[in-house]
């Protein structure tokens, strides 16, 4: 029975910075927060990670839980399964993405016990007041899943924020309409407030809720700089550890704790620079996470590859595209914190728009690769395609051929697995196939000497 | 002196073993099947006879293959991806893009200069691999080495829209009993399974010429219906079985070759035949 289905918890991944081995008890005690505030009475919101209003829950004390960071959790301590054979016996297909199934197999069970089902990792998912969409052009089940999940939770209203960015086409100038879509934004921001504040009972602090929009843009910033030093040879940390400090970067903007974070990293790697220490001693080969979600059951494979000499620098996931300095609007002159929030979400999203014009044939997601590729120095690419994540991962093979074609032929390897589904996994081979792009790095290096 | 080199390629289904100095003095090929897996050593003993060679008397061993990990009597692993490339450059020097269909894998590599600097892989369903074939060569009752041979009859050759192995098997014994001719139902699975490898391969820039290599190259159906693809002939060694075990061999070679001359001491293991590690 799945109820009786013990976890295969994997031994726990080592890191190289000092910073991502905080990372684990800052997201348990941050899951069993919701759990306790729950208990307190506290308002709850599931939320979305990267949802562009994170200032404006934290500014009403509402307490978020990001749904796809529990399944992420569940599938790190290779749990998830028991949720997700749930999802599918409520009639939802297992090719659906596997963080959603994951949380409404959670919700359905929780719901049916009227408690936490048995042993949840880390406490459990709280049960939530209220579910805040994200409908953007990131991903679909932004829009779909907590639709879904109302089918367990009838009572808990959902509100769906609508933030677009203008499409990328190399023949005009997303100026010219970028104003409608702020203006648009804005308008669904307003809505959101309101919203909250129906549902809280409390009124929005239109000045705390700009203190909190100028601390995450200096954390936005402090992040890009921390980040950027990570260009250093030998690197002072790599992906594997990029997947833990991010979350700061997705679960706490515009909260204290977020920018200590990563002050605290800065100095890090600022000490692990001057002290020329690498995430491995002897650096043979600099990869780029070229795209796609990991499979979080399986960080341990970016030991593996440095194992064999080969580091991350860099990755095109969770990670800020430039610093709000560097954007081509003041924002320190939008007083007003939703229209604020509104050009930092559109000039994010856009940021490489005009980088990609000037290379003919380019694209935004490509020209970034290119990009990073030279400022880090980097040998090969690897990619990892998800198959329950259609948004993030459909087009991977196509930028990988586009920057092949545009730019130059640099040895690439794509993973196949999932995000939560262990299922796909199988570690023999994706060893295999990591053995095998060493053995061509190697190669290609060769022939360069 | 001379100096002999061995290369030994345990795959899914089968174990490949060369002998070579500057040329191949011997080979063998045995099945990895249950009851063989653990003895490698016994493939390698039969080609040492062949060769007439004592183990001692070999410089160096390299292992590749899926079973590479834990050959207990070679010197160095090296990936099956390396290990063909190495030798497609030395069988078939013309090629820049390899296809090797194995028996539970798929492999496309790009050569330049005869080593490999990029490649794709299906390690992940049985479609696209010889498991296919086995699989459905067993629903119709036919042997698996008559395929190729039956297929190339084919009147009106019948398209199988399943991708998955199990259910392939499933659709062609369904269409036996509609009375489709088993060599059109053989062809349209030759298409099916030609289609899946291009599609994959294709990830790579496919360019001229392209070497088959694998079990997969020994069926002429499926070479033809590979071909049909691309639109062009493929190059096939003349053991398309040993490609892995040749290249093994040949970079071992290599080793011993750059050791030499960088004079750096020859790391080896004892020369001491036993039993492979991997399935104990």
């Amino acid at each position: 029975m799945t109820e009786e289905k013990k976890p295969e918890e994997r031994k726990k991944r080592k890191t190289a910075a000092e910073a991502a081995s905080k990372i684990g008890p800052m997201v348990k005690a941050t899951i069993g927060g919701t759990v306790q505030a729950r208990e307190e009475g506290k308002p709850i919101a599931y939320s979305f990670i990267c949802c562009g209003y994170d200032e404006i829950i934290r500014a009403m004390d509402i307490v978020p839980v990001w749904t796809e960071n529990y399944a992420g959790i569940c599938a790190v301590k290779r749990d998830a399964q028991r949720f997700l054979e749930r999802a599918e016996a409520e009639n939802f297909s297992r090719s659906l993405c596997t963080y959603a199934l994951c949380g409404l197999g959670f919700d359905a069970w929780r719901e049916e016990l009227g408690e936490m089902p048995p042993n949840p990792p880390w406490g459990g998912q709280a049960r939530p007041d209220m579910m805040l969409g994200s409908g953007q052009m990131l991903c679909d089940p932004r829009n779909k899943w907590y639709q879904a999940a109302q089918h367990y939770m009838p009572d808990v209203p959902v509100y769906e924020v609508g933030l677009p960015w203008t499409p990328y086409e190399d023949d005009y100038d997303y100026r010219e309409v970028q104003d409608y879509y702020v203006k648009y934004m804005v308008e669904q921001l307003r809505g959101l407030v309101e919203f909250l504040e129906r549902q809280t009972g409390r009124k929005m602090d239109w000045d705390r809720l700009s203190e909190l929009v100028d601390l995450a843009d200096r954390t936005w910033n402090l992040i890009w700089e921390a980040y950027e030093l990570r260009r250093a040879i030998p690197t002072p940390m790599g992906t594997g550890d990029a997947m833990n400090t991010m979350v700061p970067m997705v679960f706490m903007m515009g909260t204290q704790e977020g920018y200590d974070f990563y002050k605290d990293l800065y100095d890090e790697l600022q000490r692990k620079i001057a002290n020329k220490e690498g995430v491995i001693p002897d650096e043979k080969y600099r990869l780029i996470w070229g795209g796609g979600l990991p499979s979080w059951f399986a960080l341990t494979d970016f030991n593996y590859f440095n194992s064999k000499g080969a580091v991350f620098p860099v990755e095109t996931t969770y990670r800020m595209v430039e610093a709000i300095y560097h954007f081509d609007i003041d924002l320190t002159k939008i007083t007003d914190p939703l229209e604020h929030l509104a050009w930092r979400w559109l000039k994010y999203w856009t940021y490489w728009y005009d980088k990609s014009k000037r290379r003919p044939g380019s694209h935004p997601d490509v020209e970034r690769l290119i990009q990073y590729i030279e400022d880090y120095k980097i040998d090969g690419i690897v990619m990892h395609e998800a198959f329950s994540c259609r948004t993030w991962h459909v087009g991977l093979i196509w930028q990988l051929n586009l920057l092949k074609k545009i730019y130059r032929d640099i040895p690439s390897l794509i993973l196949e697995s999932d995000i939560v589904d262990i299922s796909s996994y199988n570690e023999a081979d994706t060893r295999a196939r990591i053995d095998a792009f060493i053995d061509t790095l190697e190669a290609v290096k060769s022939r360069g000497r | 002196m001379s100096e002999y080199f061995a290369g030994i390629d345990i795959g899914s289904t089968m174990t490949k073993v060369v002998i070579m100095n500057q040329a191949m003095l011997a080979s063998v090929i045995g099945p990895t099947g249950p009851e063989h897996r653990k003895l490698a050593n016994r493939v390698m003993e039969e080609a040492l006879a062949r060769a007439s060679l004592s183990f001692d008397d070999i410089t160096y061993v390299v292992a590749t293959g899926y079973g590479r990990i834990n050959v207990p009597f070679a010197d160095k692993q090296i990936t099956e991806i390396s290990c063909h490339a190495r030798g497609v450059g030395y069988l078939l020097p013309e090629a820049r893009t390899v296809i090797d269909i194995g028996g539970q894998d798929c492999k496309g590599i790009k050569l330049k200069d005869g080593r490999a600097v990029d490649f794709v892989m299906n390690d992940k369903c049985a479609a696209g691999t010889g498991r296919f074939l086995e699989v459905t060569a067993e629903g119709l009752g036919v042997k698996l080495d008559d395929m190729g041979r039956l297929s190339l009859t084919a009147k009106n050759v019948v398209g199988i829209s399943s991708t998955c192995t199990v259910f392939a098997e499933r659709e062609v014994v369904a269409k036996l009993s509609d009375g489709v001719p088993l060599p059109d139902i053989i062809a349209g699975l030759h298409e099916a399974i030609a289609a899946r490898i291009y599609g994959m391969v294709g990830r790579l820039k496919i360019e001229r010429e392209v070497a088959l290599t694998g079990g997969g190259a020994k069926n002429i159906g499926l070479v033809k219906a590979l071909e049909a693809k691309l639109g062009y002939s493929v190059l096939v060694p003349p053991e398309p079985l040993l490609t892995g075990a040749i290249g093994a061999a040949l970079l071992g070679r290599d080793i011993v070759k750059k050791t030499a001359e960088n004079k750096i001491p020859l790391l080896r293991s004892e020369r001491r035949l036993q039993e492979a590690t991997l399935f104990t």
